[in-house]
């Protein structure tokens, strides 16, 4: 019996090992978690589950019993220190080895930490896993100022959550709009007003020089000398993929484990998916790192079948949404860069989608308030084929009609 | 308790392989037409409580547009998360002009 072992007992390990499960009712499957609870899905820990409306037992994958029922063995709290390729062990940091024949690194990221003074003063938040969104929901207190860090999605969604929790919210962002730099200027800026609507006051173009305080958090000072009273900061300045136990493996690290459209690294044996994943994808062409809930669970069980000894790529299109306030972000796709961005709608509206193309092809697609066009854009992005912008911006067109005039 | 066919929409009133929605008895209930049979289940997705009949309906998937979660419309069994738990359906009956859903 073949013994498939899974690092990262997160939704892409999970997902990953209940995979094997039903593809492979002999296999020997062991996940592997340094957090000590059953996997669980990220996404609420910055909305939902933050602001209480959404308790801990909706977030997991599967109930707690479902593993030993399905013969998953489970290690939790236990933290990989190191693979051994050669031999096929994975080493553990209180000395159990677990040997393996294919091994999956789902380890996902960790957060960046940000090099300033103060940061590590009482008051100052992070949020990566269900203990950080515990301690920050313990400070949240109706009237208190707070301050957030970086407004991508994660900053983006808590300073929505601390305004419904009714603190007073500043977000503070180096680009000139949030998401900025994912969506282009024009999109974010969009965003911003939404932010602005609901009375979270929103400085860019600067960025935090010094968190100030005795013990605790008094303020934080920006590079351009605001200084902005606070009793709470929520820094979300960025993410890393999770590999340094990979050294002296050999795996191939670059921007994350580096895989081909299997799944597998340049190691006999070991795969990836998930957020740590740098993946070539089919249908871009090209490597790329999707750090969002579809990929996570999808990709995990993606792999699966591969390690299983098939060849099945995954070249599902990635896609994610994004409450905030009462508006629901949605995108689908990948782009870095685009030559046009075609509007549907108006980007001033309540609602819109925008369309990022290069060379007649669709990269990817967002919305505000307009899921269905997003979801309809999805079969299009993926026939790789030109599509005129002018039907794309006529919103009485039907989107799965372009799909039929290949 | 007895369920109880009642009449709910008059089958004109259903887009074609679409779908519409009504209110029975306080339930916001879908219904689809899949190439001339009807199918009836609860309008609210059980993830985040989006309505269904605003989704797609592509054969018998019907998609919600909130997350992505996808149904089939003749069991309500889960197709694609994020639900996890599946819809309630209910049965149909065409009488003349009319749909009748059990319930």
């Amino acid at each position: 019996m073949a013994a498939h072992v899974v690092i990262g007992a997160s939704l892409t390990g999970a997902s990953a090992a209940i995979a094997l499960r039903e593809q492979s009712v002999d296999a020997v499957v062991t996940l592997i978690g340094a957090e000590d609870g059953v996997p669980y899905e990220r996404p609420p820990l910055s909305k939902g589950y933050l602001r209480g409306a959404v308790p801990l037992e909706k977030l997991m994958v599967r109930p707690p019993q479902f593993y030993s029922t399905q013969s998953i063995e489970l290690m939790l709290g236990s933290r990989v220190t190191r693979v051994d390729s050669g031999r096929r062990i994975v080493h553990i940091a209180d000395g159990k080895r677990v040997p393996y024949d294919t091994l999956l690194i789902a380890t996902g990221v960790h957060n960046r930490r940000a090099n300033l003074p103060g940061v590590d003063l009482e008051g100052v938040h992070s949020l990566r896993d269900v203990r950080d969104a515990d301690r920050l929901r313990a400070e949240m207190r109706p009237g208190r100022k707070a301050v957030v860090v970086g407004m991508g999605f994660i900053g983006s969604e808590v300073a929505a959550s601390l305004r419904h929790e009714g603190l007073e919210v500043t977000c503070i962002d180096p680009g000139k709009a949030p998401l900025g730099r994912i969506l282009g200027e024009a999109v974010g800026a969009t965003l911003a007003t939404l932010h602005e609507s609901y009375g979270v006051r929103t400085i860019f173009n600067d960025s935090v020089a010094a968190v100030e305080g005795g013990r605790r958090v008094e303020a934080v000072a920006t590079k351009a000398g605001t200084r902005i009273p606070c009793e709470i900061v929520v820094l979300g300045v960025g993410v890393e993929p999770t590999v340094d136990f990979l050294d002296g493996s050999g795996v191939h690290v670059d921007n994350g484990v580096v895989v081909d459209q299997f799944c597998a690294t340049n190691v006999p044996g070991i795969y990836a998916a998930g957020d740590v994943a740098n993946h070539y994808h089919p249908v871009f062409g090209r490597h790329i790192r999707v750090e969002h809930w579809q990929n996570a669970m999808r990709q995990g069980a993606g792999a699966a079948p591969n390690m299983l000894g098939e060849r099945v790529p995954y070249d599902e299109v990635p896609w994610f949404w994004s409450d905030q306030y009462d508006a629901n972000i949605q995108y689908a796709g990948f782009h870095t860069s685009y030559d046009e961005l075609v509007v549907r709608g108006q980007l001033n509206g309540a609602s819109y989608a925008a369309f990022y193309m290069t060379g007649g092809l669709i990269d990817a697609v967002v919305g505000l308030n307009n899921a269905k066009d997003v979801r309809r854009t999805m079969p299009l992005i993926k026939a790789r084929r030109p599509v005129d912008p002018d039907r794309l911006r006529d919103d009485k067109v039907d989107l799965r009609s372009l799909l039929d005039k290949g | 308790m007895a369920e109880v066919f009642v009449p709910a929409i008059k089958t004109a009133d259903v887009p074609p392989n679409g779908m519409a929605v009504v209110d029975v008895k306080g339930t916001r209930i879908a219904i689809a037409d899949v190439q001339g049979t009807y199918y009836a289940f609860d309008d609210e997705c059980t993830h985040e409580q989006c309505s269904l009949a605003e989704g797609d309906l592509a054969g018998t998937t019907v998609t919600c547009m909130c997350h992505g979660a996808e149904f089939d419309v003749r069991t309500g069994a889960v197709i694609a998360p994020p639900a996890v738990v599946p819809i309630r359906v209910y049965r149909t009956r065409v009488d003349g002009d009319a749909l009748h859903i059990e319930v």
